[in-house]
């Protein structure tokens, strides 16, 4: 295999006008390859979308059970601030008329022998090349009395849509000076510091609206993504309507009871009038249906291709694989669907796929107008994805509010690029 | 075939990842010779990775339509070595090689900028 070290491109900034003239109609070879492609969210949507470009001629078909997909990144200002749910919904319209076919239904099974994907509908698919992006589950039952039922009382609020809108709606009835919880899982879990902005916006909430209310965050760890900025800013603004406690301080949550609205760490049950219970996660069931996932209850690739390690001719991106240290991000999920896609356009090219350099960036609002942000640069080159040395970090901790204010508007400016990146 | 392949591939991969480089009407459709083993191990697969936040428009995250090679190159560059640069910029570029900053920033550019 060539390193991508030994040689400088011919491409010089070039090859670009195809693109942007439009692609020629023909197609890249003779042959009508079959991609599947299941979950339209992030990384699905956006994995079509670039072979969609590079492989005119393949049928693209992406099974996704939703009309509408709602974003995760910003719905934690729904649930803080008001901030639309309208705000957060994207439609696979401008797939359609790219020329994806869009499938509304639910992927029951994949036979990896006779390569096809089974729907709901009993539609079968056949696939030359299958990419899942299914996202996570919940793991019902991780935490005793956590299930599908107890989520209509206790909202998660992970899967953006109707659930982020229930916990909106349940902090907006609270009585001030009732107490909320929100409890927070082990790693891995999707978006590391969402955890810890969805805690800034609801205290935010509080403080503002019911200032004789309380958040009491309960957490199985003791350090998190970007853990020192978000202390900074719930002691700057929060100290009255936000209490951190980690899993040395009891905050490791093991039942909840959605009957008695109560919480159970090892030695202690709190009552509250709101909570949010973060749960435990695993990929989503497709991925254990194809035989992509461990037992860890990821999938793991190879970091090149995204290829299953377990199945071949089968990809797995986003929240589902095993990538760390790349989080569980849209940014993530986003890059990996087009590395992915390039691999797939080239593997059924008969060209090797080839490693390259992946990043990632994730802001979190501490307050409506301040945001802090996390980097990583990796490399896919070796048997998994590696942090490169001496790169990344987070946003500096004392640092002016024009430096918060200008990461707000990047956080912005981020989400209108990558939701147009996924769904046109 | 091989090099058909890589025209499209090469040239898709801007539809998406470098939307931040012009009109269409600017451009012309002259493609370069490629060979096969320049597909991924070039600048454009590296680039993947801008547009993640950059976009067309300049806003709070600036575009980088319309830069030239060296232009993008230079900027790139002081990022990675300006030691106490503390922005997304700065962290992200120390990820990245020299190597990987002119390829990077030659897939970024539009045609016509110097080699
Ligand atoms: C509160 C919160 C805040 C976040 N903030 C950020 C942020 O600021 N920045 C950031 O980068 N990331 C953020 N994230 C993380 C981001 O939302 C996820 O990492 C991202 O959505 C992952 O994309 P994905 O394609 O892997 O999965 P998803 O986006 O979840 O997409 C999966 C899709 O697959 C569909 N699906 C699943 N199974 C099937 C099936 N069997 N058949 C048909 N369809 C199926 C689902 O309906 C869904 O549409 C946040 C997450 C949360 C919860």
């Amino acid at each position: 295999m060539t390193s991508r070290f030994n040689r400088r491109t011919l491409i010089k900034g070039a090859a670009i006008s195809l693109g942007l003239v439009g692609l020629p109609s023909v197609g890249l070879s003779q042959a009508k390859p079959n991609i599947v492609i299941v979950g339209g969210g992030f990384g699905g949507a956006s994995a079509a979308r670039l072979l969609r470009q590079l492989m005119p001629s393949a049928s693209i078909t992406l099974v996704e059970e939703n009309a509408k997909y709602t974003a995760c990144p910003f719905s934690n200002l729904v649930i803080g601030l008001g901030r639309p749910l309208d705000a957060q919904a994207f439609s696979y319209t401008g797939l359609e008329s790219s020329g994806i076919t869009l499938a509304y239904d639910r992927a029951l099974d994949v036979d990896v022998t006779n390569k096809t994907v089974s729907l709901a509908s009993g539609v079968t698919l056949p696939f030359d090349r299958l990419i899942l992006s299914p996202g996570v589950d919940m793991r019902w039952g991780a935490i005793e009395g956590y299930s599908q039922d107890a989520a209509e009382l206790l909202p998660h609020a992970w899967k953006a849509g109707p659930q982020t809108r229930l916990l909106r709606e349940q902090l907006q009835a609270m009585p001030d000076g009732d107490t909320v919880i929100m409890t927070v899982p082990p790693a891995p879990y999707r978006c590391p510091p969402g955890p810890y902005e969805r805690a800034s916006m609801i205290a935010h909430y509080l403080k503002t609206q019911k200032p004789n209310s309380k958040l009491i965050v309960l957490d199985a760890k003791d350090s998190f993504s970007k853990m020192t900025l978000f202390q900074e800013a719930w002691a700057e603004h929060y100290p009255d309507h936000l209490e951190w406690r980690g899993a040395i301080d009891d905050g490791r949550v093991s039942r909840v009871d959605a009957a008695t609205n109560t919480v159970s760490t090892d030695f202690e049950t709190l009552q509250a009038t709101v909570i949010n219970v973060i749960p435990p996660q695993k990929t989503g069931e497709i991925a254990d249906r194809a035989g992509v996932s461990d037992a860890t209850g990821w999938c793991p690739i190879d970091p090149i291709s995204f290829e299953s390690r377990l199945q071949s001719d089968i990809h797995v991106i986003g929240d589902a694989t095993i990538a760390a240290p790349m989080p569980k991000s849209a940014f993530s999920a986003n890059l990996q669907a087009k590395v992915c896609a390039v691999a797939v356009a080239r593997l059924l090219s008969d060209l090797p796929p080839q490693p390259t350099v992946l990043a990632n960036t994730c802001y979190s609002y501490t307050t409506p107008d301040e945001a802090i942000s996390i980097a990583g640069v990796y490399t896919n080159e070796g048997s998994s994805l590696s942090s490169i040395a001496g790169a990344g970090g987070v946003s500096p901790l004392g640092a002016d509010k024009s430096i918060r204010a200008a990461e707000a508007a990047q956080a912005v400016h981020w989400f209108e690029t990558i939701t147009s990146e996924a769904f046109g | 075939m091989p090099d058909r392949n890589l025209q499209i591939l090469m040239g898709a991969l801007s539809v998406i990842s470098l939307a931040a480089c012009g009109s269409a009407s600017d451009r012309d459709t002259q493609q370069p010779a490629f060979s096969l083993s320049d597909a991924t191990d070039s600048g454009a697969q590296l680039a993947l990775a801008c547009s993640g936040c950059h976009s067309a428009a300049s806003g709070a995250i600036v575009s980088l339509n319309g830069y030239t090679r060296e232009a993008l190159e230079t900027r790139l560059l002081q990022y990675k070595s300006e030691a106490d640069g503390t922005t997304v910029m700065h962290r992200l570029a120390r990820g990245y090689s020299d190597d990987d900053i002119a390829e990077v920033s030659a897939a970024l550019a539009p045609l016509g900028s110097a080699p």
